[in-house]
This record gives C-alpha cells, sequence and structure tokens, in this order.
C-alpha cells in the first residue's frame, strides 16, 4: 500500500528563524581550497530576491545558504565538484524548484540530462562563468520569464 | 507499484502548485515555463547526516531556551516520519521554527504589532528515533496577519523541514491545528487541490500524548517521498 507524501507549503519569509543552523556561514565548512559559486536570484521581473534560501546537493556533500537583501548568494562547494543539484525555496513558492548548476562546459557536456534533457537555447542558464577570482563561478538564477532558469520535475 | 507517470498525476492533486494565483507572490516566483522532466533515479540519493553530536535533546523543547517560560498555551506535538511505503525515516533531522502566542515571528522582518515575547525564540530540532518517531515540546502559536488580500489572516502552523534520503524527499511544509476558522480564506493552505491531503496537514488533539496539568498533545505523522524502491527489494509490507 503506497502511502501519499505529505503536501508541500511555503517556507514564508522567515526561515532563517528555523533553518540558520545549517547555513553556511555558520557551520564553518568552508576550506582554503573550496570552489566558491557567487550569483542573484531574481524574480519574473528581474527583481532580486531577498528571502531565498539555496541548497547545494552533490553526490556526497551538502550546503545550504540564505540570499541577502541585495539577492546574492554566496556558496563555497568542495574542490572538484563539476556539478550540484540545487533546491530554491521562498516565500511565493509554495514546493521548492530544482535545478542544477555546471561548473564547467566540459561538466555539461558529459552530463546526460544536460546534452539531451534539457533544450539547447535554455541550457546555459545550467551553466556557471568564471568569476574574477580564482576558482570562483558565477550563477544567476531567473525565476520566471525570459530567461528563467530550467527547472525539473522529477 | 505506481508508474512515474501516475505518480506525476497524483502529485498534481495531492502538491500544491508553483503558480496560485490566489497567493499573490507566486505571481513573480513561479515558474512560468515547462519543467523538463526527468527519471526519478537520475536525482542523488544521498542522504546527508547532520548534527548527530550537535541536535540536542534541549533543542526538542522551545519553552526552555531563555531564562524564563514563554507565554502561551503548552503543547507536545508528536509523531512519525515514514516513507511512502510505510517504512520508518530513522535519525531525520526535522527543523521547527513558529510564531509565538501572540502570532509575532523573532524576526526583524515581522512587523506586525503583537509584543515579542523575550522567553521564545521558536526555533526547535530534533532527529527521529528509530521507529521514525519525534516529539517536541513548544506553545500554540498565534494567527497573525499578512497583506496578501484584504484581512488576511494566517491559520495558527508551526513551519517543518525534513530530510530523507536524496532531494526528492525533501520536504518543508507546515503543521495547522484542528478547527481553525481561518482554513476557507488562507490561500496557502487551500493551494493544495486535494482535500483529503490537505486536511493531512491538520494534526489532531491527542489525548493520549496530553500530559495532565502541563500540556496539550496533538499528532502530526508525516510521509516522505521516495527513494523509489529497487526491485531487488523483498521486505515490503
Amino acid at each position: 500500500m503506497k502511502l501519499i507524501a505529505t503536501a508541500s507549503q511555503t517556507v514564508g519569509p522567515f526561515f532563517s528563524i528555523g533553518l540558520a543552523h545549517l547555513h553556511q556561514e555558520s557551520t564553518k565548512i568552508n576550506s582554503d581550497d573550496a570552489q566558491t559559486i557567487i550569483g542573484t536570484v531574481v524574480d519574473g521581473n528581474g527583481q532580486p530576491i531577498p528571502d531565498c534560501v539555496l541548497e547545494f546537493w552533490t553526490s556526497n556533500s551538502f550546503a545550504r545558504v540564505p540570499t541577502s537583501v541585495d539577492g546574492t548568494f554566496l556558496v563555497n562547494v568542495e574542490a572538484g565538484t563539476a556539478m550540484c543539484e540545487v533546491l530554491l525555496f521562498m516565500r511565493g513558492l509554495l514546493k521548492p524548484v530544482y535545478t542544477r548548476v555546471y561548473l564547467s562546459e566540459a561538466a555539461k557536456a558529459k552530463d546526460e540530462v544536460a546534452s539531451k534533457s534539457v533544450p539547447q537555447d535554455r541550457v546555459g542558464t545550467l551553466i556557471a562563468q568564471p568569476g574574477s577570482a580564482a576558482k570562483q563561478f558565477v550563477w544567476n538564477v531567473k525565476m520566471r520569464g525570459n530567461n528563467e532558469t530550467v527547472f525539473f520535475d522529477y | 507499484m505506481t508508474t512515474p507517470i501516475e505518480g506525476r498525476e497524483a502529485r498534481k492533486r495531492t502538491q500544491p502548485p508553483y503558480l496560485f494565483p490566489d497567493y499573490v507572490s507566486t505571481q513573480e516566483r513561479a515558474p512560468s515555463k515547462p519543467l523538463i522532466l526527468l527519471p526519478e533515479n537520475s536525482s542523488s540519493l544521498f542522504s546527508p547526516v547532520f548534527g548527530h553530536a550537535s541536535v540536542r535533546p534541549a533543542d526538542a523543547d522551545l519553552t526552555r531556551q531563555h531564562g524564563g517560560e514563554p507565554l502561551g498555551e503548552r503543547i507536545i506535538v508528536s509523531g512519525k516520519v515514514v516513507d511512502e511505503d510505510g517504512r520508518p525515516v530513522r535519525g531525520a533531522l526535522a527543523e521547527l521554527w513558529q510564531a509565538n502566542a501572540a502570532g509575532r515571528y523573532h524576526h526583524q522582518l515581522d512587523t506586525h504589532a503583537a509584543p515579542l515575547d523575550p522567553n521564545f525564540t521558536g526555533c526547535g530540532r530534533l532527529l527521529t528515533d528509530d521507529q521514525g518517531a519525534y516529539s517536541f515540546v513548544s506553545i500554540k502559536p498565534g494567527a497573525y496577519p499578512w497583506r496578501n488580500h484584504e484581512n488576511a489572516w494566517r491559520p495558527a502552523h508551526i513551519h517543518f523541514s525534513l530530510f530523507g534520503a536524496g532531494i526528492l524527499s525533501r520536504l518543508v511544509t507546515q503543521m495547522y491545528f484542528p478547527g481553525d476558522p481561518l482554513f476557507a480564506r488562507d490561500p496557502i493552505f487551500n493551494s493544495i487541490p486535494d482535500e483529503a491531503a490537505r486536511t493531512r496537514l491538520v494534526s489532531t488533539f491527542d489525548w493520549r500524548t496530553t500530559k495532565p496539568e502541563f500540556a496539550l498533545g496533538y499528532r502530526f505523522d508525516i510521509v516522505l517521498r521516495g527513494p523509489k524502491s529497487t526491485p531487488m527489494e523483498t521486505d515490503h509490507r
């Protein structure tokens, strides 16, 4: 007998009360050789989203960061990470969105999901660009509209 | 055994949509393009292990985090976390947050003109036990106004965040209280199309866990999605 999974509800605007324990800046899992991903999360009008929390999952690690008042985030992921599965939660999302970030064109090219399932005119939204510093990547998320980030359903 | 397609169709009824215009902020934040469908097994089944050292038993008592006791109606919330096959999810991290008894969050952006309670932060954490069971002590949160529509009020609720195996088991939800008169006009609660699925977010009063001269008991059971059963598995009940 299959049970029905409990319904999702929004994290609302005040999630930091309950989720701050695992926010990366408070868990100090940063390491010197980590790769850094920075970016901005914006809504359908291009307005920054200041009350979003992002989770970066790899096959063996997890990192969580909230956005700042200007909609920006910064997360450290382990050296050598090629791809993260990313969940975003925010007020106005009744359930999380699922996306991915590839840390290079090569990582994207090697991955079946990106090379086969995603329309090639949208796959660029999943690829982080080299940033201004070493081991730094820039990846922005657009929730809705033109240049909307690719989101997945399973 | 349900197929992935059937599962997806069922979730359209038992899970909220992204765009639900009555909940106004979905209109600028919900994805507008078709989601890309992927097989369930293409996602990570990694199960993060959190805080077995840092989650303390005291984190499951929200009434004892300060010098004095918070105001409000003391409650004991308990339940079981299982997967879709009914198997207990053991050692799962649950994170909890809620408003105080007056309906005010301990958060700088909450501008509701209700008093803060110096003895209540409204943050809890716990791990489920070997049967997937959990329990925590808190106070009943108050309803509070928001600006979604004219005279909008959220029914009293406690936020739950849970981790299972992998990203598909990840769940953030809200537990409500039985008989709340605000359900009918709350777009967040009513975003779930299926009435039974919606009702399962409402806790039930639980006489067995109610402690004499101490606290009222509420029960809230949780089912996490996945992971997909493997064909080799024979221990299904």
